[in-house]
């Protein structure tokens, strides 16, 4: 018995040695090799094609990953395509900076970048310069519903394609509505009594407005009967000949704001120099304002609007046709003078492929401009969704209008918010009109 | 002194603990030492590491903006020296860094570009204290193409004389290709701050929120949490005054070296963060394989610790055996030095009884011989003493009996001798040795056997008798006049095919026996020790011889006692059934296929029946000799039986008359077997009816044979056997070998009292030659000695069957010798003798030993 004890001990104790000894020799083995450059040869350069777009303010604390979906389709293309994304990004600290916009106009044309993510004003502008690549010869182009095409194609030219059909609505704190016994509104009109009452009990402005989206009232109202009248074609193209003015289309919808301006329902100094959520996000979710506009993926949870306290809804804008989605065309597109323009084309065509925007789509639960996919929205934003899916919305850009209409008629928006009357405003559109007769 | 050496076993436990723990702290306080020691000296070293790059990436950029300026000298001094001023500027085309060419001639306040542009100064934030090499530098902007901007004002001069100033935009990204691509391998972040507005003029390239870049340092702050007022304040104070700061914050729980590196006397700084695991490098490898020296070391040390524990537990599990053996030992020695001493006590005991036993019939013997002497004229004294000689000395050997088997049984040299016996033989023999013991002492002895299916059966049955002979006999002595003894015999399940297994009973209500006697009643030299049994003889040996023998044939025995209730001794053996009986077609040859079983007592049919299963014979079986006589009236019974067994104690019937009734059925020769009891009265009846026999109880299958036999002989005339006949030697001459003058004499004496005569040669060869010149006949039997000088009685008889002699196989040759074994017995048997006597001679034994030898003689020569 103890002669097993100690032939065990004993063994161990060998084992240990043999184990101990391994390890030192292992710690004496040196990998100094003299006579040998020591420098590993370059890497190869790598393909690389920059994109232009905005940049959000960071998070404190946030990881390192793709910011949002778009992003994601980058890391797709990147890894199918074995190129490299550099992103070049902006934003406007205050009013007083250029803006997004006016900057992308600046870098596409002086090419500083290859692709671009674009806002609906810009890629009419850019396209109509030539200064955007055709992209109906991209392999999934062929793929995109025809409204996308519709709304972003120029001179015959598709200049650019979205990674999502943007819807913008109202989104108000039904929460708020019930206490009033306020019935969502329909009509301007509608919107006009919930207002007041709003007011009535206190609160001080109804309304959450940012430098940006008030002009989505206005379009509600402008174009419901257009798009949805049966005829619009035909009206576009009398806009387009100068048979009908844009001034008569716009009148109502701006004196509709004039008069949310005048009862105080629309704060228009705050307005002017609020950035988009920023300056009415936070209200809104504390509940101190009961309606702001945005678009469809600030409602998705981890955005914006995502999480709130209270039972919010998503709906289209008032209108005489009732509830109206209000849908700009954004866009990237790829610049003519681009350096890598082939590279650029050919990461484009990955992040517009169905697999890219199947992805996109479940990550923002967006509406997908390609025809093959389709994904669930969450609840609260059913209600644009029905409407959307009933095909009763208004575009916010068209390629088709001669008068470029989602800058314009946000610009025009701003003059308005400054203290411009409406006539004068009117005669904006006017000139603008006049300007493209001229121009065709 | 156990407790003082646990209480020392303890202390050295708590002190080994205590090293233990001194150790680890010794070498924790080392290995922190060196650790911040070493840390200490890395933190440095990464300070100084990083402030080295950020200092190379400072002077690269002044390099580039000096060269800007430089340059931009060299084009106004061009531009001086041109006819056209305003037009050299038109004509310029950008390049990569220099994006934009303007002039402004002195006295005015609107210029021209390259780019067509009217140009003006408003909007550049031009100031005296931000130069490059003398020249002003503008705030940084986003300019026309959409990029981060700066702008330089040069003056123009002509001829010694300014006239105008010259502008040249340039924008940022042309400082990042001077940068180093994967700053601390990608690890760190690396901004270029306007200082003014603070807004980040150059970020990095990549996707992330984070990566993707900060807007400005308010961003940076609350994106990387700097939220401490002081440091902030501290910040800002550096960017005032165009100095560096290092300091050390967290990004993302990171320890990292936060900087804001001025360039340009604080025009832009550099503005970033490194994670100190990116600049130490080789600091965590060091710090990892100081870890694992450390883990190597602790992992040694515990194994040591755990070696060290598990030789001392197995230190201590040999010493706790060894003490355990002790112990053992100890005990068994105590035991073993009881044992010896009860042993010895024991055999002091038995000695002393024996002394006492011996000296008992020794005594008589002495006596009686003295008596014998002196009255050897009185014949019918002559008889008297002689009678109680003999009684003494018939005790005496089975004194000598029983030590020789104790002896035998403890130095393991008794055997068993197989051989084929009958139960009917074994009850028979037993029955007529204690039943006459029990008559004696007014005891009632009952005899019962069930469930027996074999009679034959393979066993040594001179030992099982030597057991029953045992166990009846002390239930006769320990029960008192008018007792009960009970003998029964069972038959229990089959456990093989092979083997009968047997449980055997003796039961009485006698005396019994207490629970300490109970516990030793099978140890040598004991002997229940009362009043009443003070006065019974025996040696004490009789249950030790028993249990031995029941041992050795592989069975069991029990004892059930209590005092004045009585003993109930239960053995069961197995013994094996002969492969082949004998006598397989008995039944045949005698044409019995069919008998009648007349009997009241349905367990006594079922015996039968159970005991004739294996023969081909069919049992009818009645239970009153009406119901007999209606059987024999059906035609098949009567016409096929042929064999009537008759209870002769039927109630209320005479066994006589019923007999003769059945008769009447039956033909004559049809045999009719009286089953009595021991002890029946008027058994004397039974011989007039003709062809009838009386069957002992208990049944058994070889006594039905043995009487079947009988009739059969009697009828065909035929002398088979003369049981109970004369045992008379009358006129029988033998040849005896013996070497012992006195037992020669002794042998004559007595085979001349029985009128036989006798001739003896003194060893084996002269019986050898004896008989071989002796006449046919001349001898009736040879007497044979087994140890004798010259040749043996082995080596005799080997030789006289050996000679060529008619009567060489046939004559009887009787061992008789004091080798009283078993062993003996075969021996002599083996060399060819037909039966073995022990000495002393018992001339009864030897009478009839004689008789039998002399019908299978008498056989042999009509076959």
């Amino acid at each position: 018995m103890k002669r097993d004890g100690e032939g065990r001990s004993k063994r161990i104790a060998a084992v240990c040695l043999i184990g101990i000894g391994t390890v030192l020799l292992g710690a004496c083995n040196s990998k100094e090799e003299k006579g040998k450059n020591l420098i590993e040869a370059e890497e190869e350069e790598v393909q690389v094609v920059a994109l232009f777009s905005p940049m959000e303010k960071t998070d404190p604390n946030s990881d390192n990953v793709a910011r949002n979906a778009m992003e994601q389709t980058v890391c797709l293309a990147e890894e199918k395509m074995g190129i490299q994304v550099d992103y070049i990004t902006y934003t406007a600290e205050d009013y007083q900076d250029k803006t997004y916009d006016e900057v992308a106009l600046d870098r596409v044309r002086n090419n500083m970048d290859d692709l671009y993510l674009l806002n609906p004003d810009t890629i009419l502008t850019l396209g109509e310069e030539g200064l955007l690549m055709d992209l109906s010869g991209l392999d999934n182009a062929k793929d995109l519903r025809e409204i996308v095409k519709t709304a972003n194609t120029v001179d015959g030219k598709l200049v650019a394609i979205p990674q999502e059909v943007v819807a913008y609505g109202l989104f108000v704190n039904k929460d708020m509505f019930d206490r009033y016994d306020l019935a969502l509104p329909e009509t301007p009109e509608d919107f006009l009594e919930c207002c007041r009452v709003f007011k009535e009990n206190g609160i001080e402005t109804p309304i959450g407005a940012n430098r940006w989206w008030l002009e989505l009232l206005v379009f509600a109202i402008a174009y419901a009967d257009l798009y949805n009248g049966g005829d619009t074609e035909a009206q576009i193209a009398a806009l387009n000949s100068g048979e009908s003015r844009y001034s008569d289309y716009m009148r109502p919808g701006f004196s509709f704001l004039q008069e949310l301006i005048d009862r105080g329902y629309i704060d228009a100094k705050k307005a002017l120099v609020s950035e988009a959520i920023e300056g009415e996000g936070p209200d809104f979710l504390a509940q101190k304002t009961p309606i702001v506009m945005a678009y469809w993926g600030a409602a998705n949870a981890d955005t914006a609007y995502g999480a709130p306290d209270f039972d919010m809804r998503v709906i289209g804008f008032p209108s005489s046709r009732g509830q109206m989605p209000v849908m700009p065309m954004t866009g990237i597109a790829v610049g003519t003078g681009s350096e890598h323009a082939e590279d650029a084309m050919a990461m484009l065509d990955v992040m517009v492929s169905d697999e890219a925007l199947q992805m996109y789509a479940e990550i923002n639960k967006v509406i997908s401009p390609s025809k093959n996919v389709e994904v669930e929205c969450i609840p609260a934003l059913k209600p644009l969704n029905d409407k959307i899916k009933e095909g009763i919305y208004v575009l916010g850009s068209n390629a088709g209008m001669k008068v470029e209409q989602w800058g314009n008629t946000c610009q025009i928006v701003r003059e308005l918010l400054e203290g411009a009357t409406i006539d004068q405003c009117m005669a904006r559109f006017d000139q603008l009109q006049e300007e493209a007769l001229r121009d065709q | 002194m156990e407790k003082k050496q646990g209480r020392s076993r303890e202390s050295r436990g708590h002190t080994l603990l205590l090293s233990i723990i001194l150790v680890f702290c010794i070498l924790g306080a080392v290995v922190f030492s060196v650790s911040r020691k070493l840390s200490e000296e890395m933190s440095a070293s990464a300070i100084q590491n990083l402030s080295e790059s950020l200092d190379l990436i400072r002077c690269t950029i002044e390099a580039i903006l000096k060269n800007e300026a430089e340059f931009q000298k060299l084009v106004a001094k061009e531009i001086g020296n041109a006819e056209d001023p305003e037009r050299y500027i038109c004509s310029y085309e950008k390049n990569q860094s220099m994006v934009k060419m303007s002039l402004i001639l002195s006295g005015k306040t609107e210029g021209v570009s390259n780019t067509g542009d009217v140009f003006t100064e408003d909007g550049l934030d031009l100031s005296p204290e931000r130069t490059v090499d003398g020249l002003q530098v503008s705030r940084s902007y986003v300019n026309y193409m959409g990029a981060w901007a700066y702008t330089m004002k040069c003056p123009v001069e002509k001829d010694g004389k300014e006239i105008g100033s010259l502008y040249i935009e340039y924008i940022y990204d042309t400082l990042d290709r001077s940068l180093p691509s994967g700053f601390y391998n990608d690890k760190a972040v690396l901004y270029i701050m306007d200082a003014k507005s603070e807004r980040f003029v150059l970020k990095p390239k990549g996707m992330g929120q984070r990566s993707a870049g900060h807007l400005d340092l308010t961003d940076f702050y609350r994106a990387n949490s700097i939220v401490d007022e002081e440091l902030r304040a501290e910040v800002a104070a550096c960017l005032e005054s165009g100095k560096d700061i290092l300091f050390y914050h967290d990004i993302r729980n990171v320890n990292a070296l936060n900087y804001m590196w001025s360039v340009n006397d604080g025009t832009v700084f550099l503005v970033g963060y490194v994670p100190v695991e990116a600049i130490q490098q080789e600091g965590r490898t060091v710090n990892q394989n100081i870890l694992i020296v450390v883990v190597v070391m602790l992992a040694a040390f515990f194994l040591c610790c755990i070696l060290y524990y598990l030789n001392q537990r197995q230190q201590e599990k040999i010493r706790r055996e060894r003490e355990k053996e002790r112990e053992l030992h100890n005990k068994q020695l105590a035991e073993a030095l009881q044992a010896a001493q009860i042993a010895s006590g024991s055999k002091t005991t038995f000695l002393s009884n024996m002394s006492h036993d011996i000296r008992t019939p020794m005594n008589a013997v002495l006596g009686f011989t003295t008596l014998l002497a002196l009255d050897a004229d009185d014949p019918v004294k002559v008889r008297e003493y002689t009678k109680k000689i003999m009684a003494s000395g018939q005790h005496l050997l089975s004194l000598i009996n029983d030590v020789l088997d104790v002896s035998k049984i403890e130095s393991g040299k008794m055997v068993l001798t197989v051989d084929r016996f009958t139960l009917k033989d074994l009850v028979a023999s037993v029955d007529a040795i204690i039943r006459p013991m029990a008559k004696a002492k007014d005891q009632s002895f009952h005899v019962e056997v069930t469930g027996i299916k074999h009679d034959h059966l393979l066993g040594d049955e001179t030992r099982v008798d030597q057991i029953l002979l045992n166990l009846l006999s002390n239930a006769v002595k320990y029960t008192q006049a008018g007792g009960n003894i009970w003998f029964r015999i069972i038959g229990l399940k089959q456990r093989s095919s092979q083997y009968e297994h047997i449980r055997i009973e003796v039961e009485d209500d006698g005396y019994g026996m207490s629970q300490d006697y109970l516990e030793t009643i099978f140890d040598a030299f004991t002997r229940a020790e009362n009043s009443t049994t003070n006065k019974v003889q025996g040696t004490g040996l009789g249950m030790a011889i028993t249990k031995n023998i029941v041992d050795l044939m592989g069975g069991t025995i029990e004892v059930f006692s209590e005092i004045d209730k009585g003993s109930l001794f239960r053995v069961e053996l197995g013994f094996r059934i002969p492969e082949s009986q004998a006598d397989e077609h008995f039944w045949e040859k005698c044409k019995i296929g069919r008998i009648l079983v007349v009997d009241g007592d349905e367990e006594v049919c079922d015996n039968i029946r159970l005991q004739m299963k294996d023969t081909d014979v069919q049992i009818d079986v009645a239970h009153s000799v009406g119901e007999a006589l209606e059987q024999m009236q059906k035609g098949s019974c009567k016409r096929d039986c042929q064999a009537i067994l008759l209870d002769w104690e039927l109630p209320d019937t005479d066994p006589i008359r019923a007999a003769v009734k059945l008769r009447e059925c039956i033909s004559d020769t049809v045999p009719v077997f009286f089953m009595v009891s021991y002890g029946a009265e008027g058994i004397e009846g039974a011989f007039q009816i003709e062809n009838a026999k009386l069957l002992e109880k208990p049944f058994f299958v070889s006594a039905l044979k043995e009487k079947i036999l009988e009739v059969q002989a009697e009828q065909s005339d035929t002398i088979f056997a003369e049981e109970g006949a004369d045992n008379s030697l009358e006129g029988l001459h033998f040849l005896a070998a013996e070497d012992n003058e006195i037992n020669a004499e002794i042998l004559t004496e007595l085979l001349d009292i029985e009128g036989a005569s006798c001739e003896v040669v003194e060893n084996g060869k002269l019986a050898v030659e004896r008989f071989a010149d002796a006449a046919t006949d001349e001898f009736d039997a040879i007497l044979m000695d087994v140890q004798m000088p010259v040749m043996n009685g082995y080596e005799a008889t080997r030789a006289i069957r050996t000679l060529k002699r008619d009567d060489a196989t046939l004559i009887p040759i009787i061992a008789m010798t004091a080798n009283a074994f078993a062993e003996d017995e075969k021996a002599a048997l083996e060399a060819g003798m037909d039966v073995h006597v022990a000495k002393p001679i018992d001339i009864e034994l030897l009478k009839k030993v004689i008789r039998q030898c002399l019908q299978r003689k008498g056989l042999r020569n009509e076959t």
